[in-house]
């Protein structure tokens, strides 16, 4: 029975002790518990045996007579409907032989007693049965809800990484599926441009099975009306079932289905589905999927009102680039290539995302300046005098000053501002050199000066890519960082399939 | 019977204790509680635990001081000592990285993930 009842063990003896009646608990298995007076004979076991069985099969007070122990009094112990244990006494110094109706008098009110005593303490044991049984019941429940109360912690810290991606969707589905110890977890979202995301449990891994497929028919197979669709879930306890479902798959499976949603646009569903019928699907799981997909609703909402924002912002700045491009005939495209020339850069050079966000904003926005420079000085045939060679080097300054006021820029604005300084500190504004000029500002004097060169200039005509190479390579070291010209050309040579001009490039850097 | 591994668990609040212990029992471990780290500490010296389940946060003496008073103890008769907390940061982390056989669980913990590195630690 109860192992808890032998705790009952210490207070059974005491009682023995001081009642002289010895105790015994003995469940379907046999003795469970046994307390007796000290020196006392015992009864024959099997005389227990057979009382606590007849107990147990009839659940009620029984009697039997013992030759050695004289009579042994057993009443049952209940839990619910069912006897789980006879709880057994007898007199650990039996008396003699019944001689005088005085003393049989004596046993019968004795025996009755006994038995009013004996049934008192059956139910005192059952409560204790009861209450154990309810702290177990609680506990276990308790410690679910800690399970869940895990889950949300992590899906919280996931979620907290805001932007939406197929990597992030992939370890929400895993802990998913470790959590609700199911077979396949997956997400499908139409909406998004992510494919659907199916994680399945290892067990079940190695069977051969388009689990896409069948994520597809279960997701098809919803009917059009559900009480449970009012609140965005639909839940399947078996499949055998229903028809539509049976047909799906030859084993029985449950499932669990809740809707990504918010802001009553659909994005798709989370979807969770067990082979095995162990355990069913609780009110806590569907609590907990539920407020994933919501969450996961929330996150897909802004990250999709980000990435519009985002098209905004950069559609905005390419209008602003078109607008100055257009006072000057020749420059027109050049931010766009420069800023196709960074990008490549910056794949190259391995720069983290928040490196080349602001080297991409910079390189497109970095003329931006040159608004506030009158188009005749910017399209001046001739060579410029010294005051109008003043107002372009104005232009970092310039550009730098208009677009301060942009927070998201910031990270952009020192790039903006040093993109003219000269690697030998011979630069505008500032006159930095070396390493103390913005790496992305370096990269992109790198494109500028290419670019620059590569097109036709109010002043002069468009040189081949050769020409500009090479008179990069002269200006490596000085005006342009050596290491970014190096890295530029291998990144121009192969793209414009150009001949080196000589077999061996270390050679040529040497020379 | 004599051989039951004996485990340790050291935590102010009743449910969580209570939820550790019921996991514990029903794999067949002896658990012992404690609500407290002095309480923990005397523990520790008398019935020599196998594994020792604290909290940090607890009145009389805090699971940081208990590890560091019973980690010497470690070098005569290795134990594992699981440390639970509801934020790791990164002074958490490298007082528990000078600690021997100590491993650090994050609060809300599940239950589940706890027995499962008890049992990982049995059967090294």
């Amino acid at each position: 029975m109860q192992e808890h009842l032998k705790e009952l063990e210490g207070f059974l003896t005491s009682l023995s002790q001081i009642s002289r009646l010895s105790f015994e608990i003995h469940d379907e298995q046999g003795l469970v518990v046994s307390a007796s007076a000290p020196c006392t004979r015992k009864p024959d076991p099997s005389e227990i045996r057979d009382l606590s069985a007849e107990i147990l099969r009839r659940g009620n007070n029984q009697r039997a007579f013992s030759c050695r122990q004289g009579a042994l009094f057993g009443a049952p112990i209940w839990i619910g409907e069912r006897v789980v244990g006879s709880l057994i006494a007898y007199d650990a110094d039996p008396p003699g032989e019944t001689k005088s109706s005085s003393e049989a008098e004596e046993g019968g009110r004795r025996v009755a007693q006994m038995e009013s005593f004996l049934d008192q303490m059956a139910r005192l044991l059952e409560e204790k049965c009861a209450l154990q049984r309810e702290i177990e019941e609680i506990t276990d429940e308790l410690s679910r809800s800690f399970e869940d109360l895990n889950l949300y912690a992590r899906i919280a810290a996931q979620i907290r990484a805001l932007r939406f991606s197929e990597a992030m969707l992939r370890n929400l589905m895993q802990e998913v599926l470790a959590s609700m110890d199911a077979d396949l977890a997956f997400a499908v979202l139409p909406q998004k441009t992510v494919r659907p995301v199916m994680v399945v449990r290892p067990g079940i891994a190695d069977r051969v099975e388009d689990w896409d497929s069948f994520s597809e028919a279960l997701l098809r197979s919803i009917p059009e009306k559900a009480p449970s669709l009012e609140e965005n879930y639909f839940i399947v306890n078996h499949s055998q079932k229903t028809a539509v479902f049976r047909d799906l798959h030859p084993d029985p499976y449950r499932f669990l289905l809740v809707r990504v949603m918010y802001n009553q646009e659909s994005y798709g569903w989370l979807g969770v589905v067990s082979f095995r019928f162990e355990e069913i699907f609780r009110q806590s799981e569907l609590r907990v999927l539920t407020s994933m997909a919501e969450q996961l609703a929330a996150v897909i909402a802004n990250t999709n009102l980000y990435r519009d924002l985002e098209r905004f912002m950069i559609n905005m700045v390419r209008s602003l680039v078109c607008a100055i491009e257009a006072k000057d005939v020749y420059t027109r495209g050049h931010s766009e290539r420069v800023h196709g020339y960074c990008k490549r850069m910056a794949d190259r050079l391995g720069l983290d995302e928040a490196q080349q966000e602001s080297l991409l904003w910079a390189s497109l926005l970095h003329d931006i300046g040159k608004i506030g420079i009158p188009e005749r000085i910017l399209n001046k045939p001739g060579k410029l005098t010294e005051k109008e060679f003043q107002r372009i080097k104005d232009h970092p300054k310039k550009g730098f000053v208009i677009l301060k006021p942009l927070e998201p820029l910031s990270e952009s604005m020192p790039s903006i501002l040093h993109h003219h300084e000269r690697y030998d500190g011979g630069g505008y504004p500032d006159g930095l050199k070396g390493e103390e000029i913005p790496l992305a500002a370096r990269i992109i004097a790198v494109a500028d000066t290419f670019d620059a060169m590569t097109s036709t200039r109010a002043y002069r005509s468009a040189k081949s890519v050769q020409e500009a190479v090479a008179i990069m390579d002269q200006v490596s070291g000085s005006q342009l960082d050596p290491r970014l010209v190096d890295v530029f050309k291998e990144i121009i040579m192969k793209e414009k399939d150009v001949p080196s001009p000589c077999q061996d490039p270390t050679v040529e850097r040497v020379g | 019977m004599e051989n039951r591994r004996r485990i340790l668990v050291v935590d102010d609040e009743g449910p969580i204790r209570r939820v550790i212990e019921m996991k514990l029992k029903n794999r067949g471990y002896d658990v012992l509680t404690a609500t407290n780290g002095l309480d923990g500490l005397e523990i520790i010296h008398t019935e020599k635990p196998d594994v020792v389940i604290t909290d940090i946060m607890m009145p009389k003496m805090d699971g940081k001081s208990l590890c560091e008073q019973t980690n010497s103890l470690k070098q005569q008769r290795p134990f594992l000592t699981i440390v639970m907390t509801c934020r790791i940061s990164p002074e958490e982390r490298s007082w528990i990285a000078r600690m021997k056989n100590t491993v650090l669980m994050e609060k809300p913990f599940s239950p589940s993930k706890l027995l499962e590195e008890v049992e990982a630690y049995f059967r090294r």
